[in-house]
């Protein structure tokens, strides 16, 4: 099938859910409260739109903030990790435990130590985020075959060009994969955040439009929600497929 | 000299005395695709007999595996029948047929022995009977000592001998082998060459055996069946007359060479339209 | 030999290094600060309140609630989730169909239709659980489509030109093979599951343990706290611990290639 018609049968496809969704609705088929409808969420930004846009701006400001340390530390900590032979020996059990451990429950703690302001939430999102980029920018470099330094040396590139040039190349893939799962669980940290505890952000807002039962709200803050998650995850997985995929196919082949 | 015999009329007659193992008749495959049907094979017939020792050579595409798979019973021919040992085929006769793919397919979590056994197992021989039946084998085929290792801890040609001891262990009246030695090393293939006949003289089997390698399509034979692709057919019969046992020398001589560059023109020259 | 064992004692060492370094600075720090309330106990303060906590009532009431919350959850989502998996994976039109839409589910942020399942089930046991299962559900459907497919052809081919029936098939080549990616679904439905179940006790519940370290962290009860996280740390480290144990034992004949 050409784009072309692809995307006129997704847009088909989704007309008809969002028909039926509607549908639904005025035939009082499913209970309202619950499964509201799109007129309902369109009413709600008529209503709300700019409370949950100024929530939108706080949450992604929280992720910015947050995204910045998480790249920045986390691949600095794999870059470290990766070139220490024996460390990530030692580590792994660990590295085995954090995936293990719900990281929600420590969420209690930090609005004690910081408040339910966005530092809370911001330390929480990198917390989450930077063990899966740490992780896999050190699998990256570990993953540098010696034989390309080797190469590189003996066409005399200097120290510099041959990290720039060939060990930066190498290891990208496996960053860029890192950089996608560690955000989108960071994406999901700052929101579950925002929803247990917060003053003000996209989670909040839908947990108070929850408690006064205003369907149409929820659904508008889930969608604002998904779509930051969803647009993040598209970027990323756009980046890595440009960066990433010749390596995939390289290491299935060897 | 040796005469290199060459048929070029397809011969339905024995060249040993014994019965025949497998008769093909009139065997033909179509495979439907986008573009049309395919013919894989047309018209495919040959006999083989007992405890003889038969190479199908044959370029890319030729549709010696589907051959190879329609007397296994694993595909359907689309016309004509097979016979194998008085039975006609028409699905796995595990009784009649063991099969040696290129890969060995041992199942990695059972050892070497408990490998040879499945078969029997899931037959519902009993212990004491298959453990016996399966050792026999494995030092048959030179593995004696490895009968507790697993797949993970063998080489490609020690899988490779497990494999052929497995497809042996059901007794069957053939042997088919779809270039069991292609992903081995060459010297590796070479030796392993060497001990198929060994195996083969050791157990009086009828074995089939597929392969693209000329010198070891002939190197190992009594017969050649050369295949040709396009539609995929039997171009001619050669009987091997060189002396058993076989020795590696023998790749090197003259009537091997004028034997290899026959071959070779057959293949060459009627290669895909 | 020698420099292999010489760098296991390193790494050996080196993790006892990290669990003493980290003990003691938390004990260190813990006396250094304070601050009232006391923001962060010293260990020795943690690890007692931690024996107390064990020993009173209305704390493992509610860790039972927790703990049958779980259970509960995952009794649904490993059978489920197995056979949506198998039954997906084996059908290619129906994974071309389905897969899309799961992954799409795993790359979303499933806390947010938490609010959702409490209008439309309210706060309490039933709630928990199927959010938690619906969280868990998708990550071992994954595991279950993976887990078919890691089966190769050629070892269904060659276990068919010795004659398997269809019952020996799946039981004795299919089931083996795939048993190494099932454990290791399962491991990572029991992460997710545990995951919702506190996180639904932490947002909006009366009891359970998330409760609990919420209503804690309220009243600035750090001891209480700490003690309680520490000893959820500890017991799912030492769950996903078993479960890889085992994943290792049945996959043992994974080492190489083939």
């Amino acid at each position: 099938m050409t784009l072309a018609r692809k995307i006129a049968w997704r847009l088909l496809v989704t007309a008809l859910c969002l028909g039926a969704w509607e549908g639904a609705y005025r035939l009082h088929m499913l209970s309202p409260i619950i499964f509201g409808s799109p007129s309902l969420i369109l009413k709600a930004a008529a209503t709300d739109g700019v409370t949950f846009l100024d929530a939108l701006r706080v949450t992604l400001y929280e992720i910015l903030v947050a995204i910045s340390i998480a790249w920045v530390g986390g691949t600095a900590l794999g870059v470290v990790a990766g070139m220490l032979r024996p460390l990530d020996r030692i580590a792994s059990p660990f590295f085995g435990a954090m995936i293990a451990i719900p990281f929600v429950i420590l969420y209690p703690i930090l609005i004690a130590w910081l408040g339910i302001g966005p530092e809370s939430k911001i330390v929480f999102g990198v917390l989450l985020g930077m063990f899966p980029i740490a992780l896999n920018t050190m699998i990256g470099v570990q993953s540098i075959e010696r034989g390309y330094a080797s190469m590189a040396m003996a066409m005399g590139a200097s120290r510099l060009q041959t990290v720039t040039w060939v060990m930066v190349p190498l290891a990208l893939p496996a960053v860029i994969s890192g950089l996608r799962l560690g955000t989108s669980l960071l994406i999901a940290g700052v929101i579950l955040t925002e929803m247990l505890a917060a003053t003000d952000g996209l989670g909040f807002w839908i947990s108070y439009n929850r408690s006064l039962f205003n369907t149409g709200q929820v659904y508008l803050g889930i969608l604002l929600a998904l779509a930051v998650a969803t647009l993040a995850n598209l970027a990323l997985g756009r980046l890595e497929r440009r960066y990433g995929s010749w390596r995939a196919r390289q290491q299935a082949a060897s | 000299m040796e005469e290199v015999g060459a048929m070029t009329a397809l011969a339905v007659a024995e060249t040993k005395p014994g019965r025949t193992v497998i008769e093909a008749i009139g065997v033909s495959k179509l495979f439907g695709s986008s573009s049309g049907p395919v013919q894989a094979l047309a018209d495919i017939s040959f006999s083989v007999g007992s405890g003889e020792f038969v190479t199908v050579v044959g370029p890319s595409g030729c549709g010696k595996s589907t051959l190879l798979q329609i007397l296994a019973g694993l595909v359907p021919a689309s016309s004509g029948t097979i016979v194998l040992d008085g039975q006609t085929i028409d699905g796995p006769r595990p009784d009649k047929v063991g099969v040696v793919f290129q890969d060995a397919w041992l199942l990695p979590w059972k050892t070497a022995i408990e490998n040879i056994e499945f078969p029997l197992a899931l037959r519902g021989v009993p212990t004491a009977e298959r453990r016996a039946r399966s050792q026999a084998l494995l030092d048959l085929v030179g593995l004696g000592d490895s009968a507790r290792r697993y797949p993970h801890e063998l080489s490609g040609g020690m899988k490779q001998r497990v494999a052929i001891a497995r497809g042996l262990v059901q007794e069957p009246s053939v042997l088919l082998m779809d270039e069991p030695f292609a992903a081995l090393d060459e010297q590796t293939r070479t030796r392993m060459g060497a001990e198929l006949l060994q195996i083969w003289e050791r157990s009086g089997r009828t074995i089939l055996f597929i392969t693209h390698g000329l010198a070891e399509a002939i190197y190992l034979a009594d017969v050649v069946l050369v295949m040709a692709a396009n539609p995929g057919r039997i171009v001619e019969r050669i009987p091997v007359t060189l002396p058993r046992p076989r020795t590696i020398d023998m790749i090197g001589s003259e009537a091997f060479g004028r034997l290899r560059n026959h071959i070779w023109h057959l293949i060459s020259d009627r290669g895909p339209l | 030999m020698k420099p292999a064992r010489r760098e296991d004692w390193l790494v050996l060492a080196g993790r006892f290094g990290i669990v003493i370094v980290f003990a003691l600075a938390w004990e260190v720090l813990g006396r250094m600060g304070k601050s009232d309330p006391e923001l962060l106990p010293p260990l020795s303060k943690v690890l007692a309140t931690l024996w107390q906590l064990l020993h009173d009532p209305d704390f493992m009431v509610d860790l039972r609630v927790t703990l049958v919350e779980i259970a509960a959850a995952f009794a649904i989502v490993a059978p489920l989730g197995l056979l949506i998996g198998f039954v997906v994976g084996e059908n290619q039109r129906l994974y071309d169909v389905v897969n899309p839409t799961i992954q799409l589910m795993m790359a979303t942020p499933k806390a947010i239709f938490l609010p959702i399942f409490i209008i439309a089930f309210g706060i309490g046991f039933t709630e928990k659980v199927v959010f938690s299962t619906m969280i868990g559900l998708f990550a071992v459907i994954l595991a279950g489509i993976a887990a078919v497919h890691s089966v190769p052809q050629g070892l269904v081919t060659a276990a068919r030109s010795f004659g398997v029936n269809r019952r020996q098939l799946y039981l004795q080549i299919y089931l083996p093979a795939m048993t190494p990616l099932i454990i290791g679904g399962l491991r990572l439905g029991l992460v997710f599951t545990i995951f919702g179940v506190l996180l639904s006790e932490m947002y909006a519940a009366s009891n359970g343990v998330g409760h609990a370290f919420v209503a804690w962290g309220e009243s600035y009860r750090m001891p209480e706290l700490m003690a309680g996280v520490l000893l959820i740390v500890v017991i799912t480290v030492a769950l996903d611990e078993m479960m890889r144990l085992a994943e290792e034992h049945y996959g043992k004949w994974r080492k190489s290639a083939r």
